[in-house]
């Protein structure tokens, strides 16, 4: 047993012990890229990470012909790797220059700096007198060449990770609330300039030497997909940046087998099978992915269909309703109105007894305050005359759902606070007709009774005194005029701006 | 009005000194001195645009000025580590952040830890008590955007109040949050007054500024008054400062219900 063991290991390491080191390899590019890429994502800088990513080729090319040219070596992997670092720095510099100062924005910037710079590079390799000096494979910086790794790109990219990785354990609150917070940030003395250096530090790093390894387009993708996953999956950046390695490194390997069993390019496989991931995530994430978006959509009920409900039991003026009549008036998916009469139910706006509704007091109160929202939009509609008559009672219908205070309380006021609307209903006012609240006396009908508590110094209600009862009359000439009988019977006319000067609290029993 | 032994120190909580602040050829603020002095609840005024948000972002040490300094407790801001606490405009926040209500009101207390230290029990202990205090307790381990528009508001008045710095700066707390809200903040900044700290606020509603305020400061590029909102919110220094829009000032000015002024 323990021979097969030992025998099945030995084939495996001679069929496919070549594929160990890029294994190893490309397990650290995937940590180390969707770990920072968290933050990179979050502080909304992937196209940076892009821009530096292409640019540095300009350095690889610099530091190349650099070390060819004064010194014969070919290929010298240090030289190559600061000429990136300084490119990516200086791509990082040239893009922060134009966007402090001209009128280009950061990602215009962003795209025009990098493009120009990695065309530069290609244009200038392409040269017939610098291609003799230089054999830079652009596709292979593109795409990568991951099976053809050597132990000195293993070895950088060690060092690497055992920078970034504790980098990024030990700034994790500065790291944190910079990206969150700046200002708070600054407030408690983080350096916010130098936490971000830091970071760009970080990224220009794990850009650089992933590239040498794994191509333009893998690294990019690393740093950007597995965080974006994350992000659909998580709630707390710890467990994203775990997520964001997890998804990674799955992806790595995944891509990498399914590309070796069919010949295809790694590279390219492994970023395929990650935005594969991306948009199952995108679907399927348990609280932001679309189909959870569609399954809550489809649970809660519209308030409009709410209000709806509460209108038509209403009308039955006090009587219950069966439920059948309602689901007649509404013409909606019964089984969506059935809910509204659960939710509303369980707000306490109905009562729902063997089938039959009946409103609460609350919801006869909801209810009034909108077939106010309604009749006043309807006598607004008809004022304006900006809609043809046989349309207003369907506009005011949808209009009537914007009935929050302030809109309602405006249209009332602009339409000189009617008592009916176009039809001769009555416009309730139940809601506004609160005891003992200080309101204005335009909003009192025929019959209210109060007290007066403030005159604004209009002139002619100084007849009223502060602390005077009043009784408010029947409207007259159209509504315009508004008529006060005083404690000494008195009849005073007073008109819309008059009644709005004073303030007055209603009295019970009116 | 409340004797407290911190007020009896006389150096200013937040003093401005000329401070000039451009982004462009237009200074956003220019040649504002101020002093504000301690345990007051100082409301900062003006028409968008004004600076508002810059004098804090200013007094928070964010922003390095180009003229002039800003000198928190007698030293100067950029040395000042953690006694201003920072809430921000909700329209500045980043709602989709992967971070809990907890954490938030957690990270008030990372000012007393070192940067590479973790935070301890007594921390989160803290950071509860103070979501105790603004009611969402009940929200601990939501996502911060899976909040109503004022809850998100008090989450971060907890993580101010976890900070328990002496001063408190706050932009637009009022803006786009219900009546209820509104009340409870209020009461927040009033007890955290009463507790002899510095509440400032970035406010945007000159009709509610005179009751809430014991001094304002009306700002418009430049520093157009400071003192009592009796002082402060006049019909002159207010056309001033809102040409043209003033009729709802009219009403203003007629009834300010300041409350009597120690300091």
């Amino acid at each position: 047993m323990a021979d097969s063991m030992a025998e099945f290991f030995t084939e495996l390491q001679l069929n496919y012990g070549y594929l160990i080191r890029p294994l190893i390899v490309g397990t650290l590019v995937s940590i180390v890229c969707s770990v920072v890429g968290c933050f990179i994502v979050l502080r909304r800088m992937a196209f940076l990470a892009d821009a530096i990513a292409h640019s540095m080729l300009a350095g690889v090319i610099g530091g190349y012909l650099l070390m060819k040219v004064f010194y014969q070596q070919d290929s010298n992997l240090t030289a190559m790797l600061i000429g990136a670092i300084l490119a990516g720095i200086l791509t990082v510099a040239m893009v922060g220059f134009v966007t402090k100062f001209s009128r280009v924005k950061q990602d215009t910037a962003i795209g025009i700096m990098y493009t120009g710079i990695f065309a530069f590079s290609a244009f200038f390799i392409s040269l017939g007198s610098v291609s003799k000096y230089i054999q830079i494979d652009i596709y292979h910086f593109i795409i990568g060449d991951i099976m053809a790794v050597d132990n000195s790109e293993l070895w950088l990219l060690a060092i690497v990770a055992s920078i970034v990785l504790p980098v990024v354990i030990l700034f994790y609150r500065p790291l944190q609330l910079t990206t969150f917070d700046p200002i708070m940030a600054a407030a408690i003395g983080v350096p916010v300039m130098a936490v971000e250096y830091l970071l760009t530090a970080c990224t220009s790093l794990v850009v650089v030497s992933g590239v040498q390894i794994a191509g333009v387009i893998l690294v990019v993708a690393l740093i950007i997909t597995p965080a974006a996953t994350a992000y659909l999956l998580t709630d707390r950046l710890d467990r994203m940046i775990i997520t964001s390695a997890i998804v990674g490194v799955l992806c790595f390997w995944l891509g990498f087998v399914v590309a070796v069993f069919l010949g295809t390019e790694p590279g390219a496989t492994i970023v395929v099978m990650m935005t594969g991931v991306f948009l199952g995530g995108l679907v399927f994430a348990p609280k932001y992915g679309l189909l959870a978006d569609w399954i809550r959509k489809s649970n809660t009920v519209p308030q409009e269909m709410m209000e709806d409900v509460l209108g038509c039991v209403l009308r039955a003026k006090g009587k219950s309703v069966p439920v059948t009549e309602v689901l007649k008036h509404i013409k909606k998916p019964a089984p969506r109105v059935r809910k509204s009469i659960t939710m509303l139910e369980r707000q306490g706006l109905l009562d729902v007894d063997n089938d039959k509704v009946l409103l609460t007091d609350d919801g006869r109160f909801q209810a009034k305050k909108l077939v106010r929202a309604h009749r006043l939009w309807e006598t607004y509609l008809d004022r304006t005359g900006a809609l043809p008559k046989e349309k207003i009672h369907d506009t005011a219908h949808l209009l009537e759902h914007i009935s929050d205070e302030k809109t309602v309380e405006y249209l009332d006021d602009k339409l000189g606070h009617p008592v009916t609307d176009p039809h001769g209903s009555i416009i309730p006012n139940d809601s506004e007709l609160v005891v003992g609240k200080d309101l204005l006396l335009s909003v009192l009908r025929d019959g209210n009774r109060a007290t007066v508590v403030k005159t604004n110094g209009v002139a002619a209600s100084s007849d009223l005194k502060v602390g005077e009862q009043i009784t408010m009359g029947p409207r007259t000439d159209g509504g315009q005029i508004w008529v006060v009988v005083t404690s000494a019977g008195e009849k005073l006319s007073l008109t819309h701006d008059e009644v709005d000067a004073v303030v007055v609290r209603l009295l019970e029993d009116t | 009005m409340i004797a407290n032994a911190k007020n009896s120190d006389d150096v200013p909580a937040i003093k401005v000194q000329h401070l000039t602040v451009s982004y462009g050829p237009v200074p956003a603020l220019l040649d504002v001195s101020v002093e504000i002095p301690q345990g007051k609840l100082v409301g900062i005024i003006g028409p968008n645009g004004s600076g508002k948000s810059t004098l804090m972002k200013s007094m928070l040490g964010f922003i390095k000025p180009d003229v002039g300094t800003v000198d928190i407790f007698g030293t100067d801001v950029s040395q000042v580590k953690g006694r201003v606490a920072y809430v921000p405009q909700r329209g500045s926040v980043d709602w989709d952040f992967p971070i809990t209500v907890r954490e938030v009101a957690a990270m008030g207390r990372y000012s007393y830890r070192r940067w590479w230290q973790d935070l301890k029990k007594e921390d989160f202990r803290l950071a509860d008590e103070a979501l105790e205090k603004v009611r969402m307790s009940d929200f601990k381990d939501r996502q911060i955007g899976q909040l109503s528009g004022g809850q998100q508001q008090r989450v971060f008045m907890a993580r101010a109040l976890a900070q328990d710095a002496d001063i408190l700066l706050l932009d637009e707390p009022f803006a786009g949050v219900d009546a209820a809200t509104e009340r409870a903040i209020l009461d927040v900044l009033q007890e955290t007054k009463e507790a002899g700290k510095t509440v400032v606020v970035v406010h945007h509603d000159l009709g509610t500024a005179a009751e809430y305020f014991n001094l304002i400061i009306l700002l418009k590029q430049r520093l157009f008054g400071f003192g009592t909102p009796r002082q402060v919110l006049n019909q002159k220094l207010l056309s001033d400062v809102y040409e043209g829009n003033l009729k709802v000032f009219a009403e203003l000015a007629r009834h300010p219900s300041d409350e009597v002024d120690g300091g």
